[in-house]
């Protein structure tokens, strides 16, 4: 569904991303483990279309999309929940919702998509008319992940959706991402917590200063030693 | 006295109502494209041009020509767009500023060029209302229930339509509204051609009142811009606000002092809100 072939990125003159390859297939969760730095981000934006890799090409669904525009590229199905949510906070919880379903592909079916949402997450209906800002942040991240549903996508980026929340609200974020994933949705997921997002993953990457060090199926990269050590810590 | 005054805050806040609608659409172009258009004044002098020859010199009815030149203010704000701004939207901010304070002296020697230095007015005779001892020129009363009537519209079409939300999406994060499938660049050009046709319609509703100069455009776009200051910039609520103070207080001290005094208080309150609330008065918010 969606392959990156030996991608280079940079930013002026620094290198963040060195030849890398990753492949999401259809209906799978493929996860990109990593420490801070080390262009898990920077990733998903190239693949979002927000930057432009030197060299190297990604193909989505039979089209090549590192050329592409944002805008066109969700319009192919690739929804990104990035960062810390990057909500519109001074739009209200349905106005972020709506706006997740601006792609022409999504707005014909922008009611039946936010009845299944409300259903999904309860607590946005009974919110619907408050400023996203004036949420909490598990309910923001949840926003995040509700509004990229919206647009119907085939596959979601999920950008370090643990990041900045309590453990108990953590572990309710990767039981909706856990729920999602049962949808048949394809994810790729970037992710520190890599004890937590191993649990749902099909595949695996290692990536360390934009080189990918290792990957493979859930239990290769369980078994081998140095994530153990370094990302388990078993 | 009293009854002077009265009138004068008035008339302050029909004026207010029609600097609103500037400072509307000079805070929608800096919300959401980030940039300061110093040339605003000046398209509303070019639209007034522009009513003035179509009506006076070739005879078409006072509405057509100025729905004509609405939209002509569009294109041009499309066209300032395509050919100042966009190349610039990366450029420093001092950049863009000179480039778009350049367009100044473009617009106002273009119409020194064409039409001369004299001041030149529609002729039209509205009359003025008398209740107890009070007085409102018609014309006044007009453009006020007619910038009103934009402003609702405008509300209307940020609100309830698609474009309106990517529009103010975009104001609050480019970035995400990108990723939302917004075409940004679009978003642009409709936020320049929405703020061109704005001038047009401030122009419109100033041919009964005023006469129209080469500089005509330099106080309004003063005004507009100390408005949206002072309400917060990127704040329309704010600007709203804003508009109807300083209507209220040109006018009014106007009538105690002189005209020319007026502006200095006006200035004076200005950098007085600024020294206590260097935000403005609401501070930035989204749209």
């Amino acid at each position: 569904m969606l392959r990156v072939e030996k991608i280079n990125v940079s930013y002026g003159e620094f290198q963040v991303l060195h030849e890398v390859s990753i492949e999401v297939k259809s209906g799978e969760t493929a996860i990109v483990v990593g420490p801070n730095g080390a262009g898990k981000t920077t990733l998903l934006r190239v693949i979002s279309g927000l930057l432009k890799p030197t060299s190297g090409a990604i193909y989505f669904d039979g089209h090549r999309i590192d050329d592409k525009e944002p805008h066109e590229i969700v319009e192919l199905g690739i929804a990104l929940v990035p960062e810390g949510g990057r909500l519109f906070p001074y739009l209200t919880v349905y106005d972020n919702l709506k706006i997740g379903s601006f792609a022409k592909r999504a707005r014909g079916g922008f009611r039946r998509t936010l009845e299944e949402i409300f259903e999904l997450f309860p607590i946005l209906k009974e919110r619907r008319n408050q400023l996203a800002g004036s949420l909490s942040g598990g309910e923001r991240q949840m926003l995040a992940i509700a509004r990229s549903l919206m647009s119907q996508p085939k596959l979601i980026m999920l950008d370090e959706p643990s990041l900045g929340l309590a453990p108990r609200v953590v572990s309710r974020v990767f039981e909706f991402i856990g729920k999602i994933r049962s949808q048949g949705y394809s994810i790729l997921m970037v992710e520190q917590n890599a004890r937590k997002a191993l649990e749902l993953a099909d595949h695996a990457y290692l990536l360390e200063s934009g080189k990918l060090e290792f990957h493979g199926g859930r239990e290769d990269f369980l078994r081998n030693p140095y994530i153990k050590k370094a990302y388990l810590g078993i | 006295m009293f009854e002077q005054i009265i009138n004068a805050a008035i008339n302050g806040i029909l004026l207010g109502g029609v600097l609103a609608l500037l400072a509307f659409g000079l805070n929608l172009i800096f919300g959401v494209v980030k940039i300061i258009h110093m040339a605003y004044g000046q398209f509303v002098m070019l639209g007034f041009y522009l009513i003035y020859v179509l009506t006076v010199q070739l005879h078409v009815p006072l509405i057509i020509s100025s729905l004509i030149a609405i939209c002509a203010m569009a294109v041009l704000g499309i066209l300032t767009q395509l050919l100042v701004i966009e190349p610039l939207l990366d450029a420093p901010r001092l950049n863009q500023l000179l480039a778009l304070a350049g367009l100044i002296i473009v617009f106002e020697n273009l119409a020194m060029v064409i039409w001369g230095a004299d001041y030149r007015g529609i002729p039209l005779y509205l009359p003025i209302l008398h209740i107890g001892n009070f007085y409102i020129r018609f014309s006044c009363l007009i453009a006020f229930l007619g910038a009103l009537m934009t402003l609702g519209l405008l509300y209307l079409f940020l609100h309830k339509t698609y474009i309106g939300l990517a529009i103010r999406a975009t104001a609050q994060d480019v970035e995400i509204a990108k990723v939302m499938g917004v075409n940004s660049r679009l978003i642009y050009f409709v936020t320049l051609a929405a703020g061109g046709a704005l001038t047009g319609i401030v122009a419109a509703f100033f041919t009964p009142i005023y006469t129209v100069h080469p500089h005509f455009g330099s106080s309004f776009t003063i005004m507009a811009f100390i408005i949206v200051v002072l309400g917060g910039m990127g704040n329309l609520l704010g600007g709203f606000i804003s508009a109807f103070i300083i209507g209220i207080v040109t006018s009014v001290s106007a009538v105690l002092t002189t005209a020319e005094v007026a502006d200095i208080i006006a200035l004076l309150i200005f950098i007085l809100v600024m020294l206590v609330r260097p935000q403005g008065i609401l501070g930035v918010r989204g749209t």
